[in-house]
Protein backbone atom coordinates (compact mmCIF):
# COMPACT_ATOMS: atom_id res chain seq x y z
CA UNK A 1 0.00 0.00 0.00
CA UNK A 2 2.74 2.42 1.07
CA UNK A 3 4.86 1.52 -1.97
CA UNK A 4 1.93 2.01 -4.32
CA UNK A 5 1.18 5.38 -2.73
CA UNK A 6 4.83 6.44 -3.09
CA UNK A 7 4.84 5.41 -6.74
CA UNK A 8 1.66 7.37 -7.35
CA UNK A 9 3.12 10.43 -5.58
CA UNK A 10 6.30 10.15 -7.67
CA UNK A 11 4.25 10.02 -10.87
CA UNK A 12 2.27 13.11 -9.81
CA UNK A 13 5.46 14.98 -8.94
CA UNK A 14 7.05 13.97 -12.24
CA UNK A 15 3.98 15.21 -14.15
CA UNK A 16 3.98 18.53 -12.29
CA UNK A 17 7.73 18.93 -12.86
CA UNK A 18 7.32 18.19 -16.58
CA UNK A 19 4.44 20.68 -16.84
CA UNK A 20 6.65 23.23 -15.08
CA UNK A 21 9.66 22.54 -17.30
CA UNK A 22 7.65 22.78 -20.50
CA UNK A 23 5.47 25.68 -19.34
CA UNK A 24 6.39 27.88 -22.35
CA UNK A 25 5.30 25.10 -24.70
CA UNK A 26 2.13 24.11 -22.80
CA UNK A 27 0.87 27.53 -21.70
CA UNK A 28 -1.58 28.92 -24.25
CA UNK A 29 -0.43 32.50 -23.58
CA UNK A 30 2.44 34.45 -22.07
CA UNK A 31 2.16 34.89 -18.30
CA UNK A 32 2.25 38.69 -18.54
CA UNK A 33 0.03 39.16 -21.59
CA UNK A 34 -2.96 41.30 -20.63
CA UNK A 35 -6.35 40.99 -22.29
CA UNK A 36 -7.69 44.37 -21.22
CA UNK A 37 -11.10 43.71 -22.73
CA UNK A 38 -11.45 40.58 -20.55
CA UNK A 39 -10.49 41.30 -16.93
CA UNK A 40 -11.90 38.78 -14.41
CA UNK A 41 -13.20 36.62 -17.27
CA UNK A 42 -14.91 33.44 -16.05
CA UNK A 43 -13.43 30.00 -16.59
CA UNK A 44 -14.12 28.33 -19.90
CA UNK A 45 -14.17 29.67 -23.43
CA UNK A 46 -10.80 31.06 -24.48
CA UNK A 47 -9.48 31.02 -20.89
CA UNK A 48 -9.39 27.62 -19.20
CA UNK A 49 -9.29 29.06 -15.66
CA UNK A 50 -10.47 32.56 -16.46
CA UNK A 51 -8.40 35.73 -16.14
CA UNK A 52 -7.22 37.84 -13.23
CA UNK A 53 -7.93 41.53 -12.53
CA UNK A 54 -5.46 42.59 -15.22
CA UNK A 55 -6.91 40.20 -17.80
CA UNK A 56 -4.00 37.71 -17.63
CA UNK A 57 -4.66 34.04 -18.32
CA UNK A 58 -4.77 32.21 -14.98
CA UNK A 59 -3.84 28.81 -16.43
CA UNK A 60 -0.72 30.16 -18.14
CA UNK A 61 0.30 32.03 -14.99
CA UNK A 62 -0.18 28.90 -12.89
CA UNK A 63 2.10 26.89 -15.18
CA UNK A 64 4.84 29.51 -15.06
CA UNK A 65 4.38 29.94 -11.29
CA UNK A 66 4.85 26.19 -10.85
CA UNK A 67 8.07 26.42 -12.82
CA UNK A 68 9.44 29.13 -10.54
CA UNK A 69 8.29 27.66 -7.24
CA UNK A 70 9.06 24.01 -7.88
CA UNK A 71 12.39 24.41 -9.63
CA UNK A 72 13.98 27.07 -7.47
CA UNK A 73 13.15 25.55 -4.07
CA UNK A 74 15.60 22.65 -4.68
CA UNK A 75 18.26 25.17 -5.72
CA UNK A 76 17.76 27.09 -2.44
CA UNK A 77 17.85 23.80 -0.50
CA UNK A 78 21.14 22.91 -2.20
CA UNK A 79 22.63 26.28 -1.21
CA UNK A 80 21.57 25.72 2.43
CA UNK A 81 23.07 22.23 2.57
CA UNK A 82 26.32 23.32 0.88
CA UNK A 83 26.66 26.24 3.32
CA UNK A 84 25.78 24.04 6.29
CA UNK A 85 28.60 21.56 5.65
CA UNK A 86 31.51 23.95 6.37
CA UNK A 87 29.56 26.03 8.92
CA UNK A 88 28.41 23.06 11.03
CA UNK A 89 31.47 23.37 13.28
CA UNK A 90 30.41 26.86 14.43
CA UNK A 91 27.80 25.70 16.92
CA UNK A 92 27.37 29.14 18.55
CA UNK A 93 26.60 30.72 15.19
CA UNK A 94 24.15 27.91 14.45
CA UNK A 95 22.44 28.43 17.81
CA UNK A 96 22.23 32.17 17.16
CA UNK A 97 20.64 31.66 13.75
CA UNK A 98 18.21 29.14 15.19
CA UNK A 99 17.26 31.59 17.95
CA UNK A 100 15.24 33.76 15.63
CA UNK A 101 12.10 32.35 14.03
CA UNK A 102 13.01 31.72 10.42
CA UNK A 103 10.23 33.85 9.00
CA UNK A 104 11.26 36.83 11.18
CA UNK A 105 14.89 36.49 10.12
CA UNK A 106 13.85 36.27 6.50
CA UNK A 107 11.48 39.24 6.73
CA UNK A 108 14.36 41.36 8.10
CA UNK A 109 16.81 40.15 5.44
CA UNK A 110 14.38 40.51 2.56
CA UNK A 111 13.18 43.94 3.62
CA UNK A 112 16.75 45.20 3.87
CA UNK A 113 17.25 44.54 0.20
CA UNK A 114 15.58 46.73 -2.41
CA UNK A 115 11.82 46.20 -2.45
CA UNK A 116 11.66 47.62 -5.99
CA UNK A 117 13.92 44.89 -7.41
CA UNK A 118 13.19 43.73 -10.93
CA UNK A 119 11.15 40.49 -11.15
CA UNK A 120 14.16 38.33 -11.97
CA UNK A 121 16.22 39.97 -9.23
CA UNK A 122 13.36 39.32 -6.80
CA UNK A 123 13.50 35.60 -7.69
CA UNK A 124 17.21 35.47 -6.98
CA UNK A 125 16.78 37.48 -3.79
CA UNK A 126 13.90 35.36 -2.50
CA UNK A 127 15.38 31.95 -3.17
CA UNK A 128 18.98 33.06 -2.61
CA UNK A 129 18.12 34.46 0.80
CA UNK A 130 16.15 31.33 1.65
CA UNK A 131 19.22 29.27 0.82
CA UNK A 132 21.53 31.52 2.82
CA UNK A 133 19.19 32.04 5.79
CA UNK A 134 18.24 28.37 6.06
CA UNK A 135 21.70 26.84 6.53
CA UNK A 136 21.33 26.52 10.31
CA UNK A 137 18.86 23.59 10.30
CA UNK A 138 21.04 21.22 8.27
CA UNK A 139 24.09 22.55 10.16
CA UNK A 140 22.52 21.50 13.46
CA UNK A 141 22.01 17.96 12.17
CA UNK A 142 25.51 17.84 10.67
CA UNK A 143 26.97 19.07 13.97
CA UNK A 144 25.16 16.34 15.91
CA UNK A 145 26.39 13.73 13.44
CA UNK A 146 29.96 15.05 13.58
CA UNK A 147 29.84 14.82 17.39
CA UNK A 148 28.86 11.16 17.10
CA UNK A 149 31.54 10.50 14.51
CA UNK A 150 34.21 12.11 16.72
CA UNK A 151 33.37 9.66 19.50
CA UNK A 152 33.22 6.61 17.25
CA UNK A 153 35.63 3.73 17.57
CA UNK A 154 36.30 3.43 13.86
CA UNK A 155 37.58 7.02 13.73
CA UNK A 156 39.97 6.29 16.57
CA UNK A 157 41.10 3.15 14.75
CA UNK A 158 41.60 5.07 11.48
CA UNK A 159 43.67 7.69 13.29
CA UNK A 160 45.69 5.01 15.08
CA UNK A 161 46.38 3.41 11.69
CA UNK A 162 48.02 6.69 10.66
CA UNK A 163 45.53 7.75 8.00
CA UNK A 164 45.66 11.42 7.06
CA UNK A 165 42.82 13.78 8.03
CA UNK A 166 41.94 14.27 4.36
CA UNK A 167 41.66 10.56 3.75
CA UNK A 168 39.58 10.07 6.88
CA UNK A 169 37.29 12.94 5.88
CA UNK A 170 36.78 11.84 2.29
CA UNK A 171 36.73 8.06 2.62
CA UNK A 172 35.20 7.55 6.06
CA UNK A 173 33.37 10.69 7.25
CA UNK A 174 31.83 11.93 4.00
CA UNK A 175 29.78 8.75 3.30
CA UNK A 176 28.09 9.28 6.69
CA UNK A 177 27.43 12.95 6.04
CA UNK A 178 26.30 12.36 2.45
CA UNK A 179 23.23 10.42 3.56
CA UNK A 180 22.35 13.20 6.03
CA UNK A 181 22.96 15.87 3.37
CA UNK A 182 20.57 14.12 0.98
CA UNK A 183 17.92 13.73 3.73
CA UNK A 184 18.27 17.41 4.69
CA UNK A 185 18.10 18.50 1.07
CA UNK A 186 14.86 16.56 0.63
CA UNK A 187 13.41 17.92 3.88
CA UNK A 188 14.19 21.52 2.97
CA UNK A 189 12.47 21.47 -0.43
CA UNK A 190 8.86 21.39 0.91
CA UNK A 191 9.83 23.84 3.66
CA UNK A 192 11.09 26.32 1.07
CA UNK A 193 8.10 25.86 -1.22
CA UNK A 194 5.84 26.64 1.74
CA UNK A 195 8.02 29.58 2.83
CA UNK A 196 7.92 31.11 -0.63
CA UNK A 197 4.13 30.84 -0.53
CA UNK A 198 3.99 32.60 2.87
CA UNK A 199 6.38 35.34 1.74
CA UNK A 200 4.46 35.83 -1.50
CA UNK A 201 1.30 36.28 0.54
CA UNK A 202 3.06 38.95 2.60
CA UNK A 203 4.23 40.70 -0.59
CA UNK A 204 7.91 39.92 0.05
CA UNK A 205 8.35 37.12 -2.45
CA UNK A 206 8.70 37.06 -6.22
CA UNK A 207 7.73 40.41 -7.79
CA UNK A 208 4.97 40.90 -10.36
CA UNK A 209 4.49 40.35 -13.25
CA UNK A 210 6.42 37.09 -12.74
CA UNK A 211 4.04 34.58 -11.20
CA UNK A 212 4.89 32.30 -8.27
CA UNK A 213 2.62 30.23 -6.08
CA UNK A 214 3.11 32.84 -3.35
CA UNK A 215 2.00 35.87 -5.32
CA UNK A 216 -0.85 33.90 -6.94
CA UNK A 217 -2.07 32.98 -3.44
CA UNK A 218 -2.18 36.68 -2.56
CA UNK A 219 -5.48 36.79 -4.44
CA UNK A 220 -7.00 34.73 -1.63
CA UNK A 221 -6.99 37.91 0.44
CA UNK A 222 -10.04 38.96 -1.57
CA UNK A 223 -12.95 36.65 -0.78
CA UNK A 224 -15.05 38.18 -3.58
CA UNK A 225 -12.45 36.98 -6.12
CA UNK A 226 -12.71 33.44 -4.74
CA UNK A 227 -16.51 33.52 -4.83
CA UNK A 228 -16.68 34.84 -8.41
CA UNK A 229 -14.09 32.38 -9.75
CA UNK A 230 -13.22 29.29 -7.70
CA UNK A 231 -10.21 28.70 -9.98
CA UNK A 232 -8.47 31.31 -7.82
CA UNK A 233 -8.00 28.37 -5.47
CA UNK A 234 -6.12 26.35 -8.14
CA UNK A 235 -2.62 27.48 -6.99
CA UNK A 236 -3.49 26.46 -3.42
CA UNK A 237 -4.78 23.08 -4.60
CA UNK A 238 -1.64 22.48 -6.65
CA UNK A 239 0.61 23.61 -3.81
CA UNK A 240 -1.15 21.22 -1.43
CA UNK A 241 -0.96 18.37 -3.94
CA UNK A 242 2.77 18.85 -4.41
CA UNK A 243 3.38 19.22 -0.67
CA UNK A 244 1.42 16.05 0.10
CA UNK A 245 3.27 14.12 -2.62
CA UNK A 246 6.61 15.37 -1.31
CA UNK A 247 5.55 14.27 2.17
CA UNK A 248 4.64 10.81 0.89
CA UNK A 249 7.89 10.26 -1.00
CA UNK A 250 9.93 11.50 1.97
CA UNK A 251 11.31 8.50 3.87
CA UNK A 252 12.10 10.46 7.04
CA UNK A 253 11.01 14.01 7.66
CA UNK A 254 13.35 16.26 9.60
CA UNK A 255 11.60 19.08 11.47
CA UNK A 256 11.94 22.54 9.99
CA UNK A 257 10.36 25.41 11.86
CA UNK B 1 20.56 20.16 36.18
CA UNK B 2 23.20 21.55 38.55
CA UNK B 3 24.02 25.20 39.25
CA UNK B 4 26.91 25.09 36.79
CA UNK B 5 24.67 23.90 33.97
CA UNK B 6 22.08 26.51 34.83
CA UNK B 7 24.61 29.33 34.80
CA UNK B 8 25.98 28.05 31.48
CA UNK B 9 22.48 28.28 30.00
CA UNK B 10 22.04 31.76 31.48
CA UNK B 11 25.34 32.96 30.04
CA UNK B 12 24.48 31.45 26.68
CA UNK B 13 21.12 33.24 26.80
CA UNK B 14 22.73 36.64 27.48
CA UNK B 15 25.38 36.21 24.77
CA UNK B 16 22.88 35.06 22.15
CA UNK B 17 20.48 37.92 22.93
CA UNK B 18 23.25 40.53 22.71
CA UNK B 19 24.59 39.01 19.49
CA UNK B 20 21.08 38.77 18.03
CA UNK B 21 20.45 42.45 18.69
CA UNK B 22 23.84 43.41 17.29
CA UNK B 23 23.33 41.30 14.16
CA UNK B 24 19.94 42.93 13.53
CA UNK B 25 21.41 46.40 14.05
CA UNK B 26 24.34 45.62 11.74
CA UNK B 27 22.05 44.29 9.03
CA UNK B 28 19.88 47.38 9.10
CA UNK B 29 22.80 49.81 9.39
CA UNK B 30 24.62 48.43 6.35
CA UNK B 31 21.58 47.78 4.18
CA UNK B 32 21.44 49.66 0.86
CA UNK B 33 19.77 53.03 1.16
CA UNK B 34 20.18 53.37 4.93
CA UNK B 35 22.17 56.58 4.49
CA UNK B 36 19.38 58.19 2.49
CA UNK B 37 17.33 60.77 4.32
CA UNK B 38 13.86 62.10 3.40
CA UNK B 39 15.37 65.54 2.73
CA UNK B 40 17.21 64.03 -0.29
CA UNK B 41 13.94 64.23 -2.18
CA UNK B 42 13.30 67.88 -1.37
CA UNK B 43 14.61 70.05 -4.23
CA UNK B 44 14.32 73.21 -2.15
CA UNK B 45 17.10 72.13 0.24
CA UNK B 46 20.53 73.36 -0.76
CA UNK B 47 23.41 70.89 -1.31
CA UNK B 48 25.29 72.41 1.65
CA UNK B 49 22.39 71.78 4.01
CA UNK B 50 22.00 68.26 2.60
CA UNK B 51 25.70 67.59 3.14
CA UNK B 52 25.38 68.83 6.72
CA UNK B 53 22.33 66.61 7.30
CA UNK B 54 24.14 63.60 5.85
CA UNK B 55 27.16 64.33 8.00
CA UNK B 56 24.94 64.52 11.08
CA UNK B 57 23.28 61.27 10.07
CA UNK B 58 26.64 59.55 9.65
CA UNK B 59 27.88 60.87 13.01
CA UNK B 60 24.68 59.79 14.77
CA UNK B 61 24.61 56.33 13.30
CA UNK B 62 27.95 54.49 13.40
CA UNK B 63 26.98 50.98 14.40
CA UNK B 64 28.96 50.45 17.62
CA UNK B 65 27.94 53.87 18.98
CA UNK B 66 24.32 53.29 18.06
CA UNK B 67 24.29 49.82 19.56
CA UNK B 68 26.00 50.80 22.83
CA UNK B 69 23.68 53.77 23.24
CA UNK B 70 20.78 51.54 22.44
CA UNK B 71 21.81 48.89 24.99
CA UNK B 72 22.25 51.56 27.66
CA UNK B 73 18.76 52.82 26.91
CA UNK B 74 17.39 49.28 27.00
CA UNK B 75 18.91 48.62 30.41
CA UNK B 76 17.19 51.72 31.75
CA UNK B 77 13.87 50.53 30.36
CA UNK B 78 13.65 52.47 27.09
CA UNK B 79 13.89 51.11 23.56
CA UNK B 80 13.93 54.46 21.77
CA UNK B 81 11.36 55.93 19.41
CA UNK B 82 9.99 54.02 16.43
CA UNK B 83 11.08 55.77 13.23
CA UNK B 84 7.99 54.76 11.25
CA UNK B 85 5.27 55.01 13.90
CA UNK B 86 6.86 57.89 15.83
CA UNK B 87 5.91 56.33 19.16
CA UNK B 88 8.03 54.97 22.01
CA UNK B 89 9.00 51.40 21.12
CA UNK B 90 8.35 50.29 24.70
CA UNK B 91 4.74 51.52 24.44
CA UNK B 92 4.26 49.75 21.12
CA UNK B 93 5.60 46.51 22.54
CA UNK B 94 3.50 46.85 25.69
CA UNK B 95 0.34 47.26 23.62
CA UNK B 96 1.11 44.60 21.01
CA UNK B 97 2.74 41.86 23.09
CA UNK B 98 -0.44 40.73 24.93
CA UNK B 99 -2.23 40.20 21.59
CA UNK B 100 0.53 37.93 20.30
CA UNK B 101 1.05 36.25 23.67
CA UNK B 102 -2.65 35.33 23.83
CA UNK B 103 -2.67 34.05 20.23
CA UNK B 104 0.55 32.06 20.68
CA UNK B 105 -0.51 30.62 24.06
CA UNK B 106 -3.94 29.51 22.81
CA UNK B 107 -2.49 28.25 19.53
CA UNK B 108 0.22 26.27 21.33
CA UNK B 109 -2.24 24.75 23.80
CA UNK B 110 -4.61 23.85 20.97
CA UNK B 111 -1.81 22.44 18.80
CA UNK B 112 -0.48 20.23 21.60
CA UNK B 113 -3.98 19.04 22.53
CA UNK B 114 -4.84 18.25 18.93
CA UNK B 115 -1.48 16.56 18.39
CA UNK B 116 -1.94 14.50 21.56
CA UNK B 117 -5.53 13.57 20.62
CA UNK B 118 -4.62 12.41 17.12
CA UNK B 119 -1.47 10.66 18.32
CA UNK B 120 -3.61 8.91 20.93
CA UNK B 121 -6.05 7.85 18.23
CA UNK B 122 -3.21 6.54 16.09
CA UNK B 123 -1.40 4.61 18.83
CA UNK B 124 -4.03 3.53 21.29
CA UNK B 125 -7.03 2.48 19.27
CA UNK B 126 -4.92 0.33 16.91
CA UNK B 127 -7.60 0.83 14.29
CA UNK B 128 -6.22 1.27 10.81
CA UNK B 129 -8.98 3.66 9.81
CA UNK B 130 -8.37 6.04 12.74
CA UNK B 131 -4.62 5.89 12.23
CA UNK B 132 -4.99 6.65 8.53
CA UNK B 133 -7.36 9.53 9.36
CA UNK B 134 -4.87 11.01 11.84
CA UNK B 135 -2.04 10.82 9.30
CA UNK B 136 -4.17 12.18 6.46
CA UNK B 137 -5.35 15.21 8.44
CA UNK B 138 -1.83 15.87 9.66
CA UNK B 139 -0.40 15.59 6.13
CA UNK B 140 -3.13 17.78 4.69
CA UNK B 141 -2.60 20.55 7.23
CA UNK B 142 1.15 20.39 6.78
CA UNK B 143 0.61 21.23 3.11
CA UNK B 144 -1.19 24.51 3.81
CA UNK B 145 0.74 27.72 4.53
CA UNK B 146 -0.22 29.01 8.02
CA UNK B 147 -1.16 32.37 6.51
CA UNK B 148 -3.75 30.68 4.25
CA UNK B 149 -5.24 28.89 7.24
CA UNK B 150 -5.35 32.24 9.03
CA UNK B 151 -7.11 33.86 6.07
CA UNK B 152 -9.72 31.08 5.92
CA UNK B 153 -10.47 31.51 9.62
CA UNK B 154 -10.41 35.29 9.36
CA UNK B 155 -12.98 35.40 6.58
CA UNK B 156 -15.25 32.89 8.31
CA UNK B 157 -14.86 34.85 11.57
CA UNK B 158 -13.55 31.75 13.32
CA UNK B 159 -10.98 32.12 16.11
CA UNK B 160 -7.48 32.67 14.72
CA UNK B 161 -5.98 30.75 17.63
CA UNK B 162 -7.64 27.66 16.17
CA UNK B 163 -5.97 28.38 12.81
CA UNK B 164 -2.64 28.59 14.62
CA UNK B 165 -3.40 25.36 16.50
CA UNK B 166 -4.19 23.61 13.20
CA UNK B 167 -0.96 24.94 11.67
CA UNK B 168 0.98 23.71 14.68
CA UNK B 169 -0.66 20.34 15.17
CA UNK B 170 0.94 18.46 12.24
CA UNK B 171 4.38 19.73 13.30
CA UNK B 172 3.90 18.25 16.78
CA UNK B 173 1.92 15.17 15.87
CA UNK B 174 4.95 13.12 14.81
CA UNK B 175 6.88 13.83 18.01
CA UNK B 176 3.93 13.09 20.30
CA UNK B 177 3.14 9.98 18.30
CA UNK B 178 6.74 8.73 18.70
CA UNK B 179 6.56 9.44 22.44
CA UNK B 180 3.30 7.53 22.83
CA UNK B 181 4.62 4.66 20.71
CA UNK B 182 7.56 4.43 23.08
CA UNK B 183 5.30 4.38 26.15
CA UNK B 184 2.85 1.92 24.61
CA UNK B 185 5.64 -0.63 24.23
CA UNK B 186 6.87 -0.31 27.82
CA UNK B 187 6.75 -3.56 29.82
CA UNK B 188 5.07 -1.82 32.79
CA UNK B 189 2.19 -0.72 30.60
CA UNK B 190 1.82 -4.13 28.97
CA UNK B 191 1.75 -5.73 32.41
CA UNK B 192 -0.90 -3.25 33.58
CA UNK B 193 -3.01 -4.05 30.54
CA UNK B 194 -2.66 -7.76 31.22
CA UNK B 195 -3.76 -7.16 34.83
CA UNK B 196 -6.90 -5.48 33.49
CA UNK B 197 -6.16 -1.99 34.83
CA UNK B 198 -8.72 0.52 33.52
CA UNK B 199 -7.65 2.44 30.38
CA UNK B 200 -7.92 5.85 32.09
CA UNK B 201 -5.67 4.70 34.94
CA UNK B 202 -3.18 3.29 32.41
CA UNK B 203 -3.20 6.58 30.53
CA UNK B 204 -2.56 8.63 33.68
CA UNK B 205 -0.09 6.35 35.42
CA UNK B 206 1.88 4.78 32.57
CA UNK B 207 1.66 7.32 29.76
CA UNK B 208 1.07 10.89 30.94
CA UNK B 209 3.01 10.82 34.22
CA UNK B 210 6.25 9.38 32.78
CA UNK B 211 6.02 11.62 29.68
CA UNK B 212 5.48 14.87 31.57
CA UNK B 213 9.09 16.05 31.23
CA UNK B 214 9.18 15.39 27.50
CA UNK B 215 5.80 17.11 27.07
CA UNK B 216 7.08 20.17 28.95
CA UNK B 217 10.18 20.17 26.75
CA UNK B 218 7.88 20.01 23.74
CA UNK B 219 6.02 23.11 24.96
CA UNK B 220 9.23 25.17 24.51
CA UNK B 221 9.64 23.99 20.91
CA UNK B 222 5.90 24.42 20.25
CA UNK B 223 5.98 28.03 21.49
CA UNK B 224 8.79 28.84 19.06
CA UNK B 225 6.97 27.16 16.18
CA UNK B 226 3.74 28.92 17.13
CA UNK B 227 5.42 32.30 17.14
CA UNK B 228 6.92 31.62 13.70
CA UNK B 229 3.47 30.77 12.35
CA UNK B 230 1.80 33.68 14.16
CA UNK B 231 3.90 36.26 12.30
CA UNK B 232 2.36 35.69 8.83
CA UNK B 233 -1.11 35.08 10.33
CA UNK B 234 -1.03 38.40 12.19
CA UNK B 235 0.48 40.27 9.26
CA UNK B 236 -2.00 38.94 6.72
CA UNK B 237 -5.10 39.25 8.93
CA UNK B 238 -4.21 42.68 10.26
CA UNK B 239 -4.02 41.56 13.89
CA UNK B 240 -2.23 44.27 15.88
CA UNK B 241 0.39 41.99 17.41
CA UNK B 242 4.15 41.61 17.39
CA UNK B 243 4.12 39.72 14.07
CA UNK B 244 2.41 42.54 12.19
CA UNK B 245 4.72 45.02 13.92
CA UNK B 246 7.78 43.02 12.80
CA UNK B 247 6.69 43.14 9.17
CA UNK B 248 5.94 46.86 9.41
CA UNK B 249 9.32 47.53 11.05
CA UNK B 250 11.22 45.50 8.48
CA UNK B 251 9.53 47.11 5.48
CA UNK B 252 9.94 50.61 6.98
CA UNK B 253 13.57 49.87 7.99
CA UNK B 254 12.68 51.06 11.46
CA UNK B 255 16.02 50.44 13.21
CA UNK B 256 14.98 50.99 16.87
CA UNK B 257 11.92 48.79 16.39
CA UNK B 258 13.82 46.03 14.55
CA UNK B 259 16.54 45.98 17.22
CA UNK B 260 13.98 45.84 20.04
CA UNK B 261 12.04 43.07 18.33
CA UNK B 262 15.20 41.10 17.56
CA UNK B 263 16.34 41.41 21.20
CA UNK B 264 12.98 40.43 22.65
CA UNK B 265 12.21 37.65 20.19
CA UNK B 266 15.71 36.20 20.53
CA UNK B 267 15.37 36.37 24.32
CA UNK B 268 12.06 34.53 24.45
CA UNK B 269 12.98 31.97 21.80
CA UNK B 270 16.30 31.18 23.48
CA UNK B 271 14.54 31.06 26.85
CA UNK B 272 11.97 28.62 25.47
CA UNK B 273 14.72 26.45 23.93
CA UNK B 274 16.78 26.53 27.14
CA UNK B 275 13.74 25.67 29.26
CA UNK B 276 13.02 22.77 26.93
CA UNK B 277 16.62 21.52 27.15
CA UNK B 278 16.58 21.83 30.95
CA UNK B 279 13.32 19.89 31.16
CA UNK B 280 14.43 17.09 28.84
Amino acid sequence: MRTALRRFALVVLALVALAALFAPQIAPRDYSLQFREAPRAPAGGPFLMGTDDLGRDRFSRLLYATRISILLAPAAALVSVLLALPLARFTSLTTLCLSLPWIFLFIILRALLPLNASPWESILLTFGLMGVAGWAWPARVFAASLREIRQSGWLLQARAAGLSDWRISLVYVWPHLRAIAIAQFRALIPAYILSEASLGLLGLGVAEPLPSWGNLLAELQRPDAVRSNPWVLAPLALLMLVMICLEIVQPVREGVA
Amino acid sequence: MNARGLSRHLLQLIVIVLLGGFAAAALVRYSPGFDSIPEDLDPSISPEVLRALHAKNAVDNPLPVFYLRYLRGTLTGGFGISATLNQPVADLLRRRAPVTARLVALGTAGGILLGALFAWMAVWTRRVFLEATAYSISGLLLAVPPAVLGLAFFFTEAPLALALALALFPRLFGTIRALLDDRAASPALLAARARGVRPMAIALRYVIAPSLRQILALVGVALVLAFGSAIPIEAICGIPGIGALALQAAIGRDMPLICALALIITFFVTLAHSAGELMA
